[in-house]
């Protein structure tokens, strides 16, 4: 079998990365001052706690951003090739629209998109 | 795609459009009852239309997707399996301080997941019903976030799956740089023209297996299976228990048997090793347990070991012995998870095996229904396990594979030790608590008629297993 | 059909005594009672009415059948077939039913309903496994038999009831799948040979196999009789299931339980199995005198009533399987005699004991003695049925042991000689019993209650028919005939040269 190709690329792969980290650990400067450990190596004390809360909307807004930009993404594939597909293409692309739409409905509905706090749907 | 593809595809089609229903009707009126019984109507006209797609298989449906007998009946094995979780899930989410709507969406969507996975030959559809399955079970192990333990169980289910999904995808990108197709039967000719016997290929199906090893929690892929069994709700350890693990049997058994890679020297002998450790492993490990649920999750290993022992004598026979195995293992599942899921209070799991002492004078209906379902994992007569051993063995005699033969029967023996102990727990005469000590739920109507009819079906399968057994043999025409 | 209805009758009326007992315990022993009085009397009608030309059965030929397609896909048939043997066993079974369910009548108060619903399904199995004639069935009732037969054990045995309960299953049942792996080697052989897949037992008579093969399979199907019999030294369940067992359970066990592994040895492993069951005949002779030798010793050692008792069974097992494997007509049919005697000698020593623990609430010798001055009848019969164990002539045992000698003489006297040895060590354990248990100073101021009228119908029903094994056994030994001249025939067929 013709393996040497293989052998020869993850040898490669071997040698860049280990000769990066290595040559790295012997050439390169070190120092050890008294500020070198400290997130401002400018001199500026760092104050609070790096573990900021942020409101759990930020990160659902994200979600549903990801989420349904990725889904219309298929739209794209489908817009290609839509004059080959035709009308059966069409339904389907249209049922995947309404499929799309039905899970943002359940969304809005269950008060995800809704912003402040006060204006939140009770849930139970 | 011909009005004849769409009723071939009318119980995936269902499935999904009652999910989508479900989700609507939560979003304008929430009502636990509404919510499981939409569901149950989905279920059920999603079985119904098995009937108008038996008259238009084998067919294929786009090149991702086959609908053959195979297929329908492991369709039906999914739907009804559903529907029994649904029913035992309305009592004990009632229970419980959730949001109870969702759950039904997911297991819907899951039970879509399931029914992809058993009828694609395609690799694109193969990991789409995998995925789709998975992250339903992720949310669902973890549905009841107030317990820590449950929380546990989603992530470790997460991390692994994820992990076991990377490996298969490895493993399916190689195979097809090697072969340049994804379609089982185009692997299948070129496999047989002697391309299976590449590096690549080798190499590819080793990555596919350990995906197929963690879905199917044999060792050694087995370690999160007791955690998530133990973590997740009741209901849904009997979900994982059954459907997703009969799912992931059956794209094993259409992959391993349509691709011919079964037939390959290293797939034989890496599961039988796999099978023999899982025996071994699974039954010795239950032993140490005092949790139902932990006993019941290394029993299970077991089990599988006991499928992979049919997958391996292979053949129609083979096929077909492990596919009633898996219909009598997916029942007894249910039912004894049901049990679990019945006597459940709000605040824990039923899952020690004090809670089960001297159970049958308290509750005789109940013990008895468990005690089938111990019975029938343990392989004993008039239970539909016993003829599920009996066809194994039997497919394990007619290959002449005696070590996993001898294996299978030692470690049952093995077995039976655990399944008595809880027997002997259930049949305690003596420190039997109060209701003061422990009070028992009131059992849900829903939940008792549900095991109570799972109970007569494992025993009208062991008796007379006559239609089921003509059925699982004209589906096995599917893959072969 | 009628061969159904022997099965059907304790099946459906365990589920009803099982159902009544919530109303009223009294029914519930009525109803059991009932069935097997109805089933001992429909046996005891088969034979009077079959006697006359019982005899006279050639090979294929039997008493009653029934046979109608069960699993179709593997060839399974719903096959019950009844010749002289199992008309023999089947009604010895209801017999010793009609016992358990008596002797249960005051010793059992808790949960009444589900007990009689095992006994009778422990009967119904063991009925079913003496008439089925598909290898499946047969398959299917043997392990059927075992988990009421658990129950009975771990629900209402004595102190250490479930580790003996457990040991009793796992036992029974790797021995019983090693069976199920032979049963499918020969289904599988069978189809090699002629294409057709059945399980059907007149069929798979016959079936070629290498002789390594036979060997392997007749040792599977060897392990689980071995076993159950119980065989030396596959025989440590047995003293601990019989003792903790409850009485009615002791009875069953000893009396019929045991029972099916000589019936499978003499049914399944000669007949299928000739030339490998011939080859292996050495071993399963050493075997039966190490078990004959070293059962009745151990017995010697019991203080233990019931546990005395057990030893004995293992003792007098090994002369079946003696009997069984010299092979010659006389000594099949002493074994098949003290197959029944010893099932009812046995199984009313058993029910004495439990008379005996019921008054007493111990088993131990040591505290028991003198019994004889307070209560002589129940001493009396206690004398009687050991007097029957160590073959006191004229009682059923010593026909049977008898003629096990008489046909091992013929074949190997040093066999003989060590067997006899046997026999003589079971006069010690039966007298150190009479003595300890029943004569000497009441030390420990005994004052019982003697054998009520029921227990009276019952010790004597068992001494009249032991009485009658002894005296006459003539009617057994003709019924038994058909079966024996279809075994010699097997054994004994041409160019098997089995007499030394």
């Amino acid at each position: 079998m013709n393996l040497w190709p293989f052998v020869l690329y993850a040898a490669l792969v071997l040698i860049t990365a280990g000769s990066m980290i290595g040559l790295s650990a012997i050439l390169g400067e070190r120092h050890k001052e008294r500020f070198t450990n400290q997130p401002y190596e400018g001199g500026i004390l760092s104050e609070g706690t790096a573990r900021a809360r942020f409101s759990i909307k930020f990160y659902m807004m994200a979600m549903f951003f990801v989420v349904f930009d990725l889904e219309s993404v298929f739209l794209y594939s489908w817009a290609v090739a839509a004059r080959d597909l035709g009308w059966v293409g069409y339904w389907e692309a249209l049922i995947f629209i309404g499929v799309l739409v039905a899970a943002l409905v359940y969304l809005w509905r269950l008060g995800a998109l809704d912003w402040s706090p006060d204006t939140r749907r009770k849930t139970r | 795609m011909s009005s004849a593809d769409f009723v071939a595809l009318l119980p995936l089609i269902v499935l999904g459009a009652t999910a989508i229903v479900v989700m609507m009707s939560i979003a304008f009126r929430r009502s636990h009852a509404l919510a499981s019984t939409l569901t149950l109507v989905g279920l059920a006209v999603a079985f119904w239309s098995l009937w108008p797609a038996a008259g238009e298989v084998p067919r294929q449906v786009t090149p991702l997707l086959v609908i053959d007998r195979f297929a329908l009946y492991y369709f039906g094995l999914i739907i009804a399996a559903t529907f029994a979780v649904v029913l035992m899930s309305y009592g004990y989410l009632e229970r419980h301080d959730v949001r109870r709507e969702e759950f039904y969406v997911l297991l819907l969507v899951a039970a879509l997941g399931s029914a992809v996975l058993v009828s694609s030959d395609h690799f694109i559809s193969f990991f789409l019903g995998l995925e789709i399955l998975s992250v339903t079970l992720y949310a669902l192990s973890a549905y009841l976030t107030e317990r820590g333990i449950a929380l546990e169980a989603g992530m470790k289910y997460l991390v692994l799956a994820a992990a076991s999904a990377a490996f298969l995808l490895f493993g399916m990108a190689l195979v097809y740089a090697e072969t340049g197709t994804m379609s089982f039967p185009q692997l299948a000719s070129d496999f047989a023209a002697g391309g299976a016997a590449h590096l690549w290929v080798l190499a590819g199906i080793a990555f596919m297996v350990t995906g197929f090893g963690f879905k199917l929690a044999v060792v050694p892929f087995h370690l999160w299976t007791p955690d998530v069994y133990q973590g997740a709700p009741a209901p849904v350890t009997a979900f994982v228990a059954s459907v997703s693990k009969g799912a992931m049997f059956a794209i094993l058994l259409r992959f391993f048997y349509q691709s011919g890679s079964r037939d390959l020297h290293a797939t034989l002998l890496i599961f039988g090793i796999i099978a023999i450790a899982s025996m071994i492993a699974g039954n010795l490990m239950a032993l140490f347990q005092n949790n139902v649920k932990r006993i019941l999750a290394y029993s299970s290993i077991a089990h599988l070991g006991y499928l992979l022992v049919a997958f391996e004598a292979g053949g129609l026979f083979g096929a077909a012995a492990g596919t009633f195995y898996l219909t009598a293992y997916m029942i007894t599942t249910l039912g004894a998870f049901g049990v679990i899921a019945v006597l459940s209070a709000s605040g824990r799991d039923a899952e020690d095996i004090e809670d089960y002492r001297g159970l049958f004078w308290r509750r005789p209906g109940l013990a008895t229904v468990f005690t089938v379902m111990l019975f029938s994992l343990a392989g004993i007569p008039l239970t539909a396990g016993f003829l599920g051993k009996f066809y194994t063995v039997a497919a394990g005699t007619n290959s002449s594979i005696w070590v996993l033969i001898f294996v299978l029967v030692a470690t049952s023996v093995i077995g039976l030790f655990y399944y008595l102990r809880v027997v002997v727990a259930l049949f305690a005469t003596e420190h039997i608590p109060s209701d003061a000590e422990r009070p028992l739920p009131v059992v849900p109507a829903m939940g008792g008629v549900t095991l109570g009819v799972l109970a007569l079906a494992l025993i009208w399968l062991g008796v007379y297993p006559h239609v089921i057994l003509h059925a699982i043999q004209s589906a096995m025409s599917g893959i072969f | 059909m009628i061969l159904v209805w022997l099965i059907a009758i304790p099946l459906v009326a365990g589920v009803i005594a099982g159902f009544v007992a919530r109303r009223s315990q009294l029914a519930s022993r009525l109803i059991s009672l009932l069935a097997m009085v109805v089933g001992f009397v429909i046996s005891v009608w088969l034979w009077a009415a079959n006697y006359s030309h019982i005899s006279l059965l050639t090979q294929r030929q039997w008493l009653a059948e029934f046979n109608v397609p069960w699993i179709s896909s593997f060839g399974i048939r719903f096959h019950l077939a009844m010749d002289g043997m199992s008309l023999l066993l089947v009604t010895l079974t209801f017999l010793l039913g009609i016992a358990s369910v008596m002797i249960s009548w005051r010793e059992i108060h808790d949960g009444v309903g589900f007990f009689h619903f095992n006994l009778l399904w422990v009967i119904a199995g063991i009925v079913a496994v003496f008439l089925a004639m598909d290898l499946f069935l047969f398959y299917f009732s043997w392990e059927l038999m075992l988990i009421p037969m658990y129950f009975l054990i771990a629900i209402w045995g004595h102190e250490r009831r479930v580790y003996a309960a457990v040991k009793f299953f796992l036992f029974t049942q790797l021995s019983g799948l090693l069976m199920l792996v032979a049963i499918l080697t020969l289904y599988f052989a069978h189809h090699a040979a002629t294409g057709v897949y059945t399980f059907e037992y007149s069929q798979l008579i016959g079936t070629p196999l290498a002789p390594h093969t036979a060997m392997l399979v007749m040792l599977g199907f060897f392990a689980a009789f071995a076993v159950k019999l119980p065989m030396f030294p596959f025989h440590t369940w047995l003293p601990d299931a019989h003792t903790e067992a409850p009485t009615a359970g002791s009875v069953v066990l000893a009396g019929l339980l045991l029972k099916t592994g000589a019936y499978g040895l003499l049914r399944f492993v000669l007949p299928l199995f000739p030339r490998a069951a011939h080859e292996f005949a050495p071993i399963a002779i050493a075997l039966a005198i190490a078990g004959i030798l070293y059962g009745a010793l151990l017995a010697y050692g019991q203080t233990d009533l019931k546990r005395l008792v057990a030893y004995t069974s293992v003792s007098h097992l090994g002369f079946v399987l003696l009997g069984i494997f010299i092979g010659t007509p006389l000594a099949i049919a002493g074994a098949f005699i003290t197959i029944i005697a010893h099932g009812i000698s046995t199984g009313t020593m058993f029910m004495l004991v439990g008379m005996v623990q019921e008054r007493t609430h111990t088993r131990e010798m040591d505290r028991l003695g003198g019994l004889w001055q307070t209560a002589p009848r129940l001493s009396g019969s206690g004398v009687f049925f050991v007097l029957a164990s160590i073959g006191l002539p004229g009682l059923g045992d010593f026909v049977g042991e008898f003629l096990v000698l008489l046909g091992t003489y013929r074949v190997s006297p040093m066999v003989a000689a060590f067997a006899t040895v046997g026999v003589l060590c079971s006069t010690f354990y039966g007298l150190k019993f009479v003595a300890r248990a029943f004569h000497g100073p009441n030390t420990n101021k005994w004052k019982l209650p003697d054998l009520s009228g029921r227990e009276i119908a019952l010790v004597g029903a068992m001494m009249v028919v032991l009485l009658w094994l002894g005296l006459y056994p003539q009617p057994v030994l003709n019924t038994f005939k058909p079966t024996a001249q279809r075994l010699e025939q097997v054994v004994h067929g041409p160019g098997m040269g089995y007499r030394r």
